[in-house]
């Protein structure tokens, strides 16, 4: 049920036919887990917030330092040292404290992957390695939950949405896990132009309107502002989805 | 004999900005070389120092994954090779 202070608040996303009220009572409803709250996961939690998602976990085992501030916007100065997800769960209660912000400091692991993301209705990517991502991948697929990837290079990045069982997940693309933990090299701009992206896959996916990133990578390559596809195939032999029907 | 190799966006900024290029060879594994032969700057990219294919690559032949063949899988005439890396930054 809205409230009068929410059809206020959204009142010019409520104007979008597609949406509605409807989708706005959908948001919500709903639970979104961010994985990651580095320069993906700000920006994404920044906007599920504004756009009145009800609940938002956040995940994040590590602690803001000075070299993560020029793209993970929700740090600021004085909190470096603190936990990610304790830095950026206060600013976003002070931007929407009508919804439900949980930050969570911990590790995500093989072990704990799945009972973290139980009963979310989506999980957005913001990890900053292969190994996280795949253990995320594969939670996801089995507790069957929307996993919203995107991932960023330089001024390079990517995203696609993996419904379980109905498109190709990234095991079907990579079936080892690459083992590298190394700086890259990032603008800020990046990770928030990929973040943006994928709340906009999770506004529509939780709504329920337009159409998805699914079976499909899109890329942007921002030193030559070209945004391009690539159609992805499910792997039948896909250890983590290969037993499940396309 | 003639196989289409499509990169990746971040390895065409290395072939001086074309998506596809042309090679010559009986598997993967050599329609690589002869693009690496062209581009010394894309092996940096893909191998390691041992010549092993990064496993930050994938490679497709016609959209179908070559795992765990990367490198010596049969093509043929026509045939395309798609060289997709996954990026791992967030
Ligand atoms: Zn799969």
């Amino acid at each position: 049920m809205l409230t009068k202070n929410d059809l206020t608040r959204y009142e010019r996303q409520i104007l979008y036919a597609d949406f509605g009220e409807e989708g706005q009572k959908r948001l919500k409803q709903s639970h979104v887990v961010v994985a990651g709250l580095g320069g993906l996961g700000c920006s994404a939690s920044l906007y599920l917030t504004c756009t009145g998602v009800g609940h938002v976990t956040l995940i994040d085992c590590d602690r803001v330092e000075l070299s993560n501030l020029n793209r993970q916007v929700l740090h600021y100065e004085e909190d470096i040292g603190e936990g990610k997800p304790i830095s950026a769960a206060r600013k976003l209660a002070k931007l929407n404290s009508s919804i439900e912000v949980t930050p969570v400091f911990r590790k995500i692991t093989e072990r704990n992957a799945r009972e973290i993301i139980k009963g979310a209705n989506l999980v957005i990517d913001g990890m900053d390695n292969f190994k996280t991502r795949f253990i995320l991948n594969k939670a996801c697929v089995a507790e069957g939950i929307p996993f919203i990837h995107g991932g960023v290079h330089g001024l390079f990045g990517e995203v696609t949405t993996i419904l379980p069982g109905r498109t190709p997940c990234l095991a079907c693309i990579f079936p080892e896990v690459p083992q590298r933990k190394v700086s890259l090299p990032v603008f800020g701009v990046t990770p928030a132009l990929i973040a943006i992206l994928q709340v906009t896959e999770a506004i529509k996916l939780l709504a329920g309107f337009g159409s998805l990133l699914t079976g499909k990578m899109l890329y942007f390559s921002g030193d030559t502002m070209d945004f391009t596809f690539r159609n992805l195939v499910k792997n039948q032999n896909c250890k983590v989805c290969g037993t499940k029907d396309v | 004999m003639s196989i289409k190799v499509k990169l990746h966006p971040i390895l065409q900024k290395l072939a001086g900005g074309q998506e596809v290029v042309e090679v010559t060879g009986h598997t993967t594994g050599e329609c690589l070389e002869n693009l690496e032969s062209r581009f010394p700057v894309i092996k940096q990219m893909i191998r390691d120092n041992r010549g092993q294919l990064r496993r930050y690559c994938e490679i497709l032949v016609n959209s179908e994954s070559t795992y765990p063949k990367e490198l010596t899988t049969p093509v043929k005439d026509g045939d395309q090779i798609d060289i997709v890396i996954f990026v791992t930054g967030g």
